[in-house]
């Protein structure tokens, strides 16, 4: 992606760290739709999900998948829970290393934290319109499975527009987020777990 | 005359373990090709998909898609993208393994699974195949390394009621393709007879 839309390394990187880290220090809230693609890379193949999007500080999150079949997904702290058309299911990711990876990256993702994240090595890159993350997982586990998680940043307000994960083995899958809503406010039972 | 009860009783169920589920069966006329209209037409198919193993439950979507040489390609991956496994079944009946997740990767696991769909896209050699049947079903059997695969059909094999991997006794396998929509079954379900594994699908909109 980066070469296709003319990024070029940032010209002042702690200029832009200073802005990310104050847009996301502001927003308390998040709330908005999103469109989920897998792109298939040997199968020249797309699966499309869509479904709505809510994130509210520190560290609750919850995704509901609309399309093409239901499930939900709502990280609140170290609890998890998930739903799909048959089963709910309630996980705690503590002691569960990779579980609170995974989780950290989706925080700090749509937090903007992710540029202090110790699992990644990050090269930030912009356009135009954009300012793109490139991070690099540096442990083993991680590498595993992506080869580079890719975050798009919106120059307008620095939010996070789009999330792209490449996996080792060629396949990717990409979040984007339309319709944002910043701060507005989400009650508490959006993100219960229990 | 206690022990001739205990004793039996113990014959019977010793005889009744031994028997064959299959032990029925009368030798039937038939078209062993009849089943292949059962063949679903993948060409690129999605399914909401559920797994139950052991106490472990997984869900996710499941993709079939039909490639340009005919092979057909099984990806399974959960709803926010990680991947399971990419499987290939060739139309010569070879199989490729493209992918599997670390932490599931083990020979029994891939060949379970493999056999599994192998069922499910209803392409046996029918070469030795015959049929046979009870009071209700047509059964085309295909014999296996271990057994029998059963297709099993109404008398008029106008419609699949379902499918049976088996043993040299008894299934192991039970597979149903249900309610088909331009020759695409809109449910499928598999279900282990001897331990909990069983995978649902139902046909989503891509």
């Amino acid at each position: 992606m980066a070469q296709q839309q003319g990024f070029k390394p940032v010209a002042d990187a702690a200029a832009f760290k200073q802005q990310f880290a104050k847009a996301s220090q502001a927003t308390q809230s998040i709330q908005c739709d999103f469109v989920q693609e897998k792109n298939l890379s040997m199968l020249s193949d797309k699966i499309v999900s869509k479904g709505k999007f809510w994130f509210r500080k520190e560290n609750k999150v919850r995704m509901e998948y609309m399309q093409p079949s239901y499930y939900l997904l709502v990280m609140n702290g170290k609890d998890i829970k998930t739903k799909d058309g048959q089963k709910e299911n309630r996980v705690s990711t503590k002691g569960n290393k990779l579980f609170e990876q995974i989780n950290k990256i989706t925080v700090d993702c749509v937090q903007g934290n992710v540029v202090n994240n110790t699992d990644f090595n990050t090269r930030i890159l912009e356009n135009g319109q954009f300012y793109l993350l490139e991070m690099t997982p540096v442990n083993k586990s991680l590498a595993q499975y992506f080869k580079t998680i890719q975050l798009l940043v919106d120059k307008k307000d620095y939010s996070v527009s789009k999330i792209q994960m490449y996996e080792a083995g060629g396949d990717d899958t990409s979040i984007s987020f339309l319709h944002k809503q910043l701060n507005v406010n989400i009650p508490d039972a959006v993100f219960a777990v229990k | 005359m206690r022990s001739l009860l205990l004793n039996s009783l113990l014959l019977i169920g010793l005889l009744s373990g031994c028997s064959s589920a299959y032990k029925n069966l009368q030798q039937a006329n038939g078209d062993v090709n009849c089943i292949t209209k059962f063949r679903p037409q993948f060409a690129n198919t999605l399914y909401s998909t559920q797994v139950d193993i052991l106490k472990h439950h997984l869900s996710g979507l499941l993709f079939f898609k039909q490639m340009p040489d005919s092979n057909l390609r099984v990806v399974f991956a959960n709803e926010m993208g990680f991947k399971f496994f990419d499987f290939e079944f060739t139309r010569d009946g070879g199989f490729v393994k493209h992918y599997m997740l670390p932490k599931m990767d083990k020979k029994a696991v891939v060949k379970t699974l493999r056999g599994d769909f192998e069922l499910v896209l209803l392409r046996p050699d029918l070469s030795k195949a015959h049929v046979m049947q009870d009071s209700t079903y047509h059964y085309t059997v295909v014999p296996t390394a271990k057994g029998n695969n059963y297709y099993i059909t109404d008398t008029a094999c106008a419609q699949l009621e379902r499918i049976e991997k088996s043993s040299k006794r008894k299934p192991v396998v039970k597979v149903w393709l249900r309610n088909y929509e331009a020759g695409v079954p809109d449910t499928i379900s598999i279900r282990h007879q001897g331990f909990t594994f069983n995978i649902s699908l139902q046909r989503v909109q891509k």
